[in-house]
């Protein structure tokens, strides 16, 4: 394979995978800017190691690897900081985080049809907290309704969604 | 784990998304992932979700621009990316995918390789383009329609060779119609207000409908029939209120004048200044341009009723019937066709659905299971009625193919499973495509690249963006999808008009494609019989069912919806 080929190959996987290393990164940072962070970090780190590269071997278990190492350095770098986790309950998680990261393109296109089966109102609540980034107070104020009100309805929808998704995923094998 | 657990961890973890969990919360929340394994696995569940949502949040065109272009990786840089590290508090939207945009740029720059990325101007807020802002316009406007229904003021019940009026959009029976302007400019159109009266409108014509109760007639000819339940049904023209007191009467309204003839029952006409005035049976009464009232002959005749339109309705549901058997006697010898059922047969004791393909070949017969033979499009012609779990047509397809093309009438009642089957491979093996609907109203072919077991790229899903809407409940509709291993896409389409149009990705797209044994409206073995999800009966009927071995064009789908119009 000539070099030029290989770096076309890389940059497909790296494309390719690219959504999966973020929810990896994002499950253990807990921070969309943070998790950004990392992942462009990751890969920098990805492509300075290209020689490590195989194409025959599984491009994701290797990026995972590497992208665990940047989440560990992240964490322990950032001490200081306010963290969700720590770095030693992100090595505990990270395993299964890598499995789940997996999926993550399955649960997206589970997403879709998740969210249609919201109530619109709710799903009005969660397109604005989670596309959009609002903070409760915020939508709290723009919907006329008390924070603990939207609270209770964004963990209803996170609930029905959770379970939405699952069920399709566990569907999704007999397609 | 008790279910506590994971409320209390949901909570947690909602409060640090908002930036407001204070310290003894994080405590907590580290707490309760170090104790307990499910609530580990939970924790990254949910955050995966969130992740989910940011890319659906800020899915945008880079998405499929940007992984077509890497794939060609070639070309020049026509835009830059433009400030790729975005502001950095923490609540900003910066996408993943400009992340991507810098990973590619450095790797190419690095690389001393040019790689076009045509980089759109993203808007700020999130939603972005391409497939997923499809889904919110195509659900923005079905909630506007299912709004317009609720606020419905009548229906449209029969029509006649009717053409619309400027700026009138063109509507179907069974729709239901707002307060506001109705104009056609020809034929006939019975509407059935939703107080009971029903109005025959010959065209040219324009209503001003109010409420279920009131309509403001501008101009053109009618007949009501209100029955008793309906009594105080009125039509105003200008200032002048013709109430009607159960009966059925005639009302025309021109430059000249205002006409109204009482066949039966009787009207109560109001004007301002002036005693109401009773018009009874066999009465007419004019109203003259200049304001004058005078009495005038009574003539039934001008005025179409009720069953001279079904007569009508009638001849032109003929020639529609006769024009789809024309198009379908042609279609039977098209030599791209790998399967077609007109489901035509007459005799309605047989369990064998006869395959329409000439010249004849038995072997492609369907077995009829469960679903019972009702009317189709036409009584002339049958269709099936799936209704029951069990509800299916089998059939078995054999050779090779590669690019295919899905047509089916069909009629759909509700969408109540996730999956709603229209046409699915028994399993789903490689090469093996199945076409179904999602309970999301959104039309759904896949096509599965690999063995079963084997490791390899997924299948490609394409959705349409949702079509359905409970208005449509009950009512002929043409779907179509057209595979297309040349142009590397799948398109969806409803009633003849494209609805999306997606490209597949390089290694997703099979090239041989295979059907085997099948089944229409169901989904015959499931891997796991006694999963609630493996029920995937279409609530609904078909009567035609067409599959081509190659991708029909735009053109060629409108034809089959234009043909086949009931």
């Amino acid at each position: 394979m000539t070099e030029s080929d290989k770096t076309e190959r890389f940059v497909q996987q790296l494309a390719t995978h690219q959504n999966r290393l973020y929810g990896y990164v994002f499950s253990l940072v807990g921070d969309h800017s943070r998790a950004a962070d990392v992942l462009q970090e990751t890969n920098i780190v990805l492509w300075r190691k290209i020689d490590e590269f195989n194409t025959d071997k599984a491009f994701l278990p290797w990026a995972f690897a590497i992208a665990r190492f940047q989440v560990l350095a992240h964490l322990r770098d950032r001490k200081r900081d306010r963290l969700l986790l720590d770095a030693e309950l992100a090595e505990a998680i990270s395993s299964e985080a890598e499995r789940q990261g997996e999926q993550l393109e399955q649960l997206h296109a589970a997403l879709r049809p998740c969210l249609q089966s919201l109530t619109a109102g709710n799903r009005d609540l969660v397109e604005r907290r989670y596309f959009q980034a609002r903070s409760i107070a915020d939508i709290a104020a723009a919907v006329d309704r008390s924070v603990s009100s939207v609270k209770v309805a964004l963990l209803r929808s996170r609930r029905h969604l959770s379970e939405c998704i699952q069920r399709r995923l566990a569907a999704e094998g007999e397609l | 784990m008790t279910l506590d657990l994971f409320e209390e961890l949901e909570s947690l973890l909602l409060d640090w998304e908002d930036g407001t969990l204070d310290e003894p919360g994080v405590r907590r929340l580290r707490e309760i992932l170090k104790s307990d394994d499910d609530a580990r696995a939970h924790f990254v569940r949910l955050q995966m979700m969130n992740a989910a949502m940011k890319l659906e949040g800020d899915a945008g065109v880079f998405t499929e621009t940007a992984q077509q272009n890497i794939g060609t990786a070639s070309g020049d840089f026509k835009k830059p990316p433009r400030n790729v590290r975005a502001d950095s508090n923490s609540d900003s939207l910066r996408p993943v995918r400009w992340m991507l945009a810098a990973a590619v740029l450095l790797i190419s720059v690095l690389a001393g390789r040019l790689v076009q990325l045509e980089l759109a101007d993203r808007p700020d807020k999130a939603n972005g383009n391409g497939e997923s802002d499809a889904t919110f316009v195509a659900t923005t406007d079905r909630d506007e329609s299912e709004e317009a229904t609720s606020q419905g003021v009548a229906l449209v019940t029969r029509l006649v060779d009717v053409a619309w009026g400027t700026d009138q959009k063109s509507l179907e029976v069974g729709d239901a119609l707002s307060p506001g302007r109705l104009a056609i400019s020809s034929g006939y159109a019975q509407i059935e207000f939703f107080c009971g009266a029903t109005v025959i409108l010959e065209g040219p014509a324009e209503l001003d409908l109010e409420s279920p109760v009131l309509a403001r007639v501008l101009s053109g000819r009618l007949r009501a029939q209100v029955p008793p339940a309906a009594r105080g049904f009125s039509l105003e023209v200008d200032d002048l209120k013709v109430v009607d007191l159960g009966t059925e009467f005639g009302l025309s309204v021109s430059e000249k004048g205002a006409n109204v003839q009482v066949f039966d029952g009787e009207v109560e006409l109001q004007r301002p200044a002036s005693a109401t005035q009773l018009l009874t049976a066999g009465k007419a009464v004019t109203r003259e341009a200049d304001g004058s009232f005078k009495d005038t002959e009574v003539t039934p005749d001008s005025f179409l009723d009720m069953a001279t339109l079904e007569s009508r309705v009638q001849g032109q549901r003929d020639e529609r019937y006769e024009r789809w058997r024309a198009g379908s006697e042609s279609l039977r010898s098209d030599s791209r066709l790998i399967a077609y059922y007109a489901f035509d047969q007459t005799d309605e004791w047989n369990r064998r659905l006869s395959s329409s393909i000439e010249p004849a070949n038995t072997e492609l017969d369907g077995a009829i299971v469960g679903a019972n033979r009702v009317d189709g499009r036409w009584q002339a012609k049958g269709a099936l009625e799936f209704k029951r779990p069990g509800d299916r047509v089998r059939v078995q397809i054999p050779g090779e193919y590669g690019s295919l093309t899905f047509s089916c009438w069909v009629k759909i009642d509700s969408l109540d499973r996730w999956y709603n089957s229209l046409f699915l491979t028994d399993g789903y093996e490689k090469g093996e495509p199945h076409w179904q609907i999602l309970d999301s109203g959104q039309l759904y072919f896949s096509v599965r690249p690999t063995e079963q077991g084997q490791q390899g790229p997924r299948d490609h899903k394409a959705l349409s963006p949702p079509f359905w809407q409970p208005s449509l409940s009950g009512r002929w509709l043409h779907l179509a999808t057209v595979y297309s291993v040349e142009n590397r896409t799948i398109s969806h389409y409803l009633n003849g008009g494209l609805l999306n149009r997606e490209v597949i990705p390089d290694e997703q797209i099979v090239e041989k494609t295979r059907i085997g044994t099948a089944s229409i409206g169901n989904w015959s073995l499931p891997t796991q019989p006694d999963s609630h999800f493996a029920i995937r009966n279409l609530n609904g009927s078909i009567d035609e069912f067409a599959l081509f071995a190659a991708a029909l064009t735009d053109i060629e789908i409108k034809e089959i919806f234009d043909n086949g119009k009931p």
